[in-house]
């Protein structure tokens, strides 16, 4: 599903890694970890397109990623960004951002299982809806997850997925992504928190 | 015609009337006082000239001339806005002299030609100040509509790259950027218009009942100056937003230095 080849990220002449490869199959998670700074979340973007390779590949599927391709590669994909804060008054309204895209319309929205997955996540169904200023970091990270899994995208890329979490709901979000896999997505993450890395199928260390 | 001329020695006396703010501005250290004296000074000067030149244009009456003001105008209007935007002038120059030249053409002439149906829709009794209005009314809607929209853009970049990681076409996912604009620039004339002619009686109206136009022909030129300004204003933006965004942005869809002050 995702295959990243040689892959270098320089800002300048200040190299954040090079030479990094990795494959990521269908039904697999893998989680990155490794120190501040090294460069988790610029291989994150730098699969979403915001950042560029100064060396190497990325290929989503069968998919080489450039300026022509970006847009197909991100149609397969349901993005969460590090500590997600939206302008938006209503939890209902972030929930629904991503279904009213014209890539999205084939995956009609359901609350009912929104609240499934809220409920696999340890959510109650009240948060939809509630004040965005009214839910914790960790509520909103979790919701997010719903929302990404709701999208039924063959790839699925979450940054620190856990960090506003106790351990209790790393355990659920942990569960909730293998059951993710199990249906067929290939799931990448970025984490320091090393319960969470090791329950995904791949743990690479930047 | 029947305006009631001003002399210079009258006129004088009613500049006195500014001693009043003039008096608050420098009792309550606003720092404003400065600035304002400098305004109006520039105010009275610019107005004598434009006096001057109008006075030219409508006696040469020249559709070529006329035509050529209304370019210089634009040029004017696009190197102010570059100024009170800070937006790099290869990204916004361009975008905002077609945007205006366009929106100014099309509105300004459907306005004199099929409306009033002038023999002569180059006359510069008509063409200047109407063109004039509507170069006015865009230019500061362009300057508050494109604030807010680049500075959404980069005060809410997670919003904008969470739309596009998601799967949102460029477009989508630069429009609540471009509702902001819209709302912000808008709302004060949409406000305007639904209070026009209760809480305050619009400077077109008054300037032809001064003239000595009748209230009924009066109103009819207010009603279509609301509407030819607004049309203009709203065209205007979609053009300069439409054509600066191609700029604005890389292949990736991610926002580029757009502004002068970013480069430090």
């Amino acid at each position: 599903m995702l295959y990243i080849n040689n892959a270098c990220i320089a800002f300048g002449n200040e190299v954040l890694f090079s030479e990094f490869s990795m494959q990521l199959n269908k039904g697999e998670s893998a989680c990155i970890t490794g120190q501040s700074g090294c460069g988790k979340s610029s291989l994150l973007n730098a699969v979403m397109g915001f950042v560029p390779l100064s060396k190497g590949t990325i290929r989503v599927g069968t998919t080489l990623l450039d300026k022509l391709t970006i847009d197909t590669i991100r149609h397969q994909i349901a993005w969460i960004p590090q500590e997600l804060a939206l302008p938006y008054e209503w939890v209902k309204d972030i929930i629904e951002i991503p279904f009213a895209l014209k890539a999205n319309r084939g995956t009609s929205f359901s609350k009912e299982q929104l609240f499934m997955h809220f409920d696999e996540l340890g959510l109650e169904s009240d948060l939809y809806q509630k004040r965005v200023n009214e839910i914790s970091g960790g509520q909103r990270q979790r919701i997010m997850i719903a929302v990404a899994a709701m999208l039924e995208k063959p790839l699925i890329i979450v940054d620190e997925p856990t960090s506003a979490l106790d351990a209790g709901s790393t355990d659920k979000v942990s569960m909730f992504f293998r059951r993710q896999t199990e249906k067929g997505a290939a799931i990448l993450a970025v984490s320091h928190d090393m319960d969470f890395a090791k329950s995904c199928n791949q743990l690479i260390k930047l | 015609m029947g305006t009631i001329d001003i002399t210079y020695f009258d006129l004088g006396i009613g500049l006195l009337l500014l001693a009043i703010p003039f008096f608050y501005l420098w009792k309550f250290k606003t720092g404003l006082l400065k600035a304002t004296i400098i305004g109006t000074a520039r105010m009275i000067v610019q107005l004598f000239l434009i006096g001057m030149y109008l006075k030219y244009l409508f006696l040469w009456d020249n559709p070529w001339i006329n035509f050529l003001w209304v370019v210089i105008m634009v040029f004017v209007a696009g190197q102010t806005a570059l100024v009170r935007t800070q937006i790099k002038r290869k990204i916004l120059f361009i975008p905002i002299t077609v945007g205006f030249l366009t929106s100014v053409i099309i509105v300004g002439l459907y306005f004199m030609g099929v409306v009033l149906k002038l023999d002569n829709i180059f006359s510069a009794q008509y063409f200047i100040p109407i063109f004039g209005i509507l170069m006015g009314n865009m230019l500061s809607s362009n300057v508050i509509a494109l604030n807010t929209y680049y500075s959404g853009l980069k005060r809410e970049q997670q919003l904008y790259r969470y739309m596009l990681g998601n799967g949102a076409t460029r477009q989508e996912a630069q429009a609540p950027f471009i509702r902001e604009a819209i709302i912000k620039a808008f709302s004060p004339l949409i406000a305007n218009i639904a209070v026009m002619g209760l809480v305050a009686l619009p400077g077109t109206m008054i300037g032809q009942i001064l003239g000595g136009s009748s209230p009924n022909i009066a109103i009819k030129y207010q009603m279509m100056i609301m509407v030819i300004t607004f049309t203009a204003s709203m065209l205007s933006l979609m053009i300069t937003i439409s054509l600066a965004s191609r700029k604005s942005f890389d292949s990736y869809g991610k926002l580029l230095e757009v502004t002068n002050e970013s480069k430090k």
